[in-house]
């Protein structure tokens, strides 16, 4: 009985993880190119959640056309900031880009408090479930993961196969040929910034297609956590190694969740929580480049 | 006994060979020129030497003391001193309190406190002549004077071995011989020994060199007192780059 | 120069200014609320700025020390209130709250002040949630549920002066420890472990080359600066409100405080925190009658613009312009 519910909270923590490790990309393709730590992260995430639930409860938009409303979104910010002061900060001390992104993730915040305020809301996009081993699926979950994954394809296409994908390629490894080579570093910087953010924002809505409801102002904090584990997991600077970071994360949050339901006198959810924060201090703590190589 | 000796020490980054097998002596009160191109490892090996970097192989010894796997804060107060190539002033603190600092962690430092340390931080603003610059932050003065505060701030550190990374990079004819003029007057008051990196001022190697050493892609290539060095064909090809025979001196 | 009184003469106008609030919110009618919820933002910005100010490394998980300290004393006074001795339930607690927020300095630094920067944050973000999950989710100390330690309060000192302590006399505590911290600041400051941290802000690097062993310095800064917060929770959330709920201790909104107030002031100076928890606390008390809630949306931009055209903060463009007079001496 035990087994079967493991197993089935381990397939649901696999179709997580999927989300979770799309959630991270954009995460790792920032720090992979600019060397910056977008702190608010997770608030660029709870923006996503709003769009679906606006498009959905307002316009009664189908939440798989938000995904693309929320990727311009997101790179429509990453262009604004970028221009407006990420771009001075990034030869100045760490720090300083630190506190920029984490204030504009407080801005974030308390902008989309004032506007919808800070009940927990949701939306119910109902399609019905799936019958698999172990576990139900709502179909919602599944498109969710296949959203990720097709994204997540997507993106190393463009990369590998596109003149512009190759371009920001090039300047991860080695700006100043790149320069030379007539590539404008400086867009590149900005359009993987842009497309990092679009990347965060976007998988918000993949987000709310897996947890439909408890959209809040407040939600974005626990989901910088998260992403950092993930990302730290992968390897900070590979988008490829977050999404496999996340499945792994995935995996052990649910996983972790069944175990601790047994032991009496404990609030499993909590601990899951406690633990995920653990596991980055380990990690850190033993190899900081992260666990897994997709060199 | 040597005052530094590096025997066989190899540094790596991934597939890069930066230092490579390179084994020498500095004896105390020396002063040694290392010369090379760009690229051929002289930086990394102060690094090496520093503890900025921990070799990969190879045995690093100070007075007899194995520092080959010491950290680099370690290494400073036993008396290894160092300029960067790039000025590093701490720019926010005072010229009296960026040479201070290097007395206070130096190899003196556990017997000098905070107001002993900006004394002898005056000691030294005279030397380098900046007297009046005293109270001024370190970061708005000229690439020269930062120069000359990195030196000083070496010197408080009251190091046996100081290590000098291009001092004299991008100064003009007149300010190179100051600077060497200085060297030596710190090599006879501080009793030290001075390993200076240059790239290709021969004004510098010919006036102040006991030894040259020729890097080249890491290894060394030549190692011998500075007359025989400078008539070296070895030598003459890494500064002009011409090979040794058919060369125009031939002629 | 060598003369001790000019060494700690930057203290005058810091001592100047507490006197100065104190005075005004023990004589004027009404404002004793105000007074002491500035007294509480100076604090915690001196006590902040002794890292981040001082070391240049944000961490964002700081309240966990204030949170931990505020359960240092709910545990002192919810246990102990029974046995009969006085004011010394009051030093335990605050000994309790110094104490656990040192083991989590230790704990947290251990792992977090080995990386450097972006890594070093990163560590840190998760630690407020981490602990409050860890209380929560082990069922510590009440859980979920927190503690409330009203009528242990009341045990230990009769209803009358424990009110009087909860409403008076936990904020002259805080006055006190906002001067301590600034004491701690200017002695830092002055010796060789201010210098250590000048230059380990500065470039890292260079510091250790130079003998500085900048991981011990890390060290000090950041469990000094805990132990403050821990002072401070123990004081201005456990005694003050006689209870601690794991969800209020454990915000994050109060990291953003503290780096708003050390910023806006001047990070790295002593002034600065003092200035900036000013500015910052009578923004927010007079804000709040117009636009109550706004003050976060309302500074987080005006952090970024400090970053980028005053990273030196109000106190450290001052600092700029009085160099070379008599001031220099007294503004530091």
């Amino acid at each position: 009985m035990v087994f079967d519910q493991l197993m089935g909270n381990l397939i649901q923590g696999l179709i997580l993880g999927g989300i979770y490790g799309m959630m991270t990309m954009g995460l790792s393709l920032i720090f992979g190119v600019l060397k910056v730590v977008n702190v608010g992260h997770g608030q660029f995430i709870m923006v996503g959640a709003f769009t679906a639930l606006w498009m959905f409860n307002s316009l009664g938009a189908n939440p798989v056309i938000a995904i693309p409303v929320a990727f311009l979104i997101g790179m429509l910010l990453g262009f604004l900031c970028y221009y407006s002061f990420v771009k001075r900060l990034l030869k100045g001390p760490e720090l300083a880009s630190l506190l920029a992104t984490f204030s504009v993730g407080v801005i974030l915040e308390e902008t989309v408090k004032f506007i919808f305020g800070s009940e927990f809301r949701g939306y119910n996009w109902a399609l019905g479930k799936i019958r698999i081993p172990f576990t139900v699926l709502p179909y919602t979950k599944l498109i969710a993961f296949s959203g990720s994954i097709l994204i997540a394809v997507l993106l190393f296409l463009w990369f590998k196969k596109t003149r512009a994908g190759t371009a920001l390629r090039s300047v991860v490894e080695d700006s100043e040929g790149a320069r030379v080579c007539g590539v404008n570093v400086d867009w590149q910087y900005a359009l993987s910034f842009s497309i990092g953010l679009g990347l965060t924002v976007a998988s918000g809505v993949l987000l709310t297609m897996f947890i439909p409801v408890g959209i809040n102002p407040n939600m974005g904090g626990q989901y910088t956590l998260k992403a950092f584990v993930i990302a730290v997991l992968g390897g900070l600077s590979s988008p490829y190694g977050a999404f496999f970071g996340g499945i792994v994360f995935g995996l052990i949050e649910n996983g972790s969740y069944t175990l601790f339901a047994l032991l009496p006198h404990v609030e499993p959810f909590a601990l899951t929580r406690f633990l995920s924060f653990v596991i980055l201090l380990v990690i850190l703590l033993i190899r900081p480049t992260g666990l897994i190589r997709t060199r | 006994m040597p005052l530094l000796k590096l025997e066989n020490v190899t540094k790596r980054f991934g597939g890069l060979v930066a230092v490579d097998d390179v084994s020498l002596e500095v004896k105390h009160g020396e002063i040694i020129a290392i010369v090379g191109p760009n690229g051929a490892g002289k930086t990394t090996l102060f690094n090496v030497i520093n503890g900025v970097f921990l070799s990969d192989g190879g045995k690093i010894t100070f007075e007899g003391k194995d520092i080959t796997h010491l950290p680099a804060f370690k290494r400073a107060p036993l008396g290894i001193g160092r300029t960067f190539q790039i000025p590093r002033p701490f720019g926010s603190a005072s010229v009296r309190e960026n040479i201070a600092i290097g007395g206070m962690f130096g190899a003196h430092g556990h017997r000098m406190n905070v107001d002993a340390s900006m004394e002898m931080a005056d000691h030294y603003i005279d030397l380098i002549g900046l007297k009046g610059h005293s109270d001024k932050p370190a970061g708005g003065l000229t690439p020269t004077e930062k120069k000359l505060v990195e030196i000083a701030r070496a010197l408080a550190m009251k190091p046996k071995l100081l290590l000098m990374d291009e001092a004299m990079a991008g100064m003009n004819p007149k300010d190179i011989d100051h600077m060497v003029e200085l060297i030596k007057q710190i090599r006879k008051t501080e009793k030290i020994a001075i390993v200076s990196m240059v790239e290709h001022i021969m004004r510098a190697v010919a006036g102040l060199a006991e030894r040259v050493m020729v890097m080249h892609q890491g290894a060394k290539l030549v190692d011998e007192p500075t007359k025989e060095a400078l008539s070296d064909p070895r030598v003459i090809e890494v500064y002009l780059g011409r090979p040794p025979e058919g060369s125009v001196a031939d002629r | 120069m060598k003369n001790p009184s000019t060494k700690y003469l930057p203290l005058a106008p810091v001592l100047a200014g507490y006197l100065f609030l104190f005075l005004v919110g023990e004589n004027m009618e009404g404002k004793w609320q105000l007074i002491a919820m500035l007294a509480f933002y100076c604090a915690l910005g001196q006590a902040f700025n002794l890292f981040m100010g001082m070391t240049g490394y944000v961490d964002f998980g700081y309240v966990a020390f204030l949170g931990v300290g505020t359960y240092g004393m709910a545990i002192a006074i919810s246990r102990l209130s029974d046995k009969g001795l006085g004011l010394w339930l009051l030093v335990i607690g605050l000994l309790m709250a110094i104490g656990m927020a040192t083991l989590l300095s230790l704990a947290v630094g251990a792992v977090a002040l080995r990386l450097r920067g972006a890594y070093f944050a990163i560590a840190t973000i998760g630690v407020n949630e981490g602990f409050r999950y860890l209380v929560e989710g082990a069922r510590l100390w009440g859980g979920s549920e927190g503690i409330i330690f009203t009528a242990q309060l009341n045990e230990a000192f009769g209803r009358e002066f424990a009110n009087v302590l909860a409403t008076y006399w936990a904020d002259v505590a805080l006055f006190v420890i906002a001067v301590f911290a600034a004491f701690l600041t200017l002695f830092y400051m002055r010796s060789k472990i201010g210098y250590a941290l000048t230059a380990l802000r500065e470039d890292e690097d260079a510091a250790k080359v130079m003998g500085i062993n900048v991981t011990k310095y890390k060290i000090i800064a950041f469990i000094t600066s805990a132990s403050l917060a821990g002072m401070i929770g123990a004081v201005a959330w456990a005694l003050k409100l006689t209870y601690v709920f794991p969800p209020d201790v454990f915000e994050i909104h109060y990291t953003v405080e503290a780096i708003i107030i050390v910023l806006l002031g001047g990070a790295g100076t002593l002034l600065g925190p003092i200035v900036g928890g000013l500015i910052y606390g009578l923004s927010k008390y007079y804000l709040a009658v117009i636009l109550p809630g706004f003050q976060l949306l309302i500074f987080a931009p005006i952090i970024i613009i400090i970053i980028v055209l005053f990273p030196e903060g109000t106190v450290g463009v001052l600092k700029k312009r009085i160099q070379g007079t008599f001031w220099a001496k007294i503004i530091i």
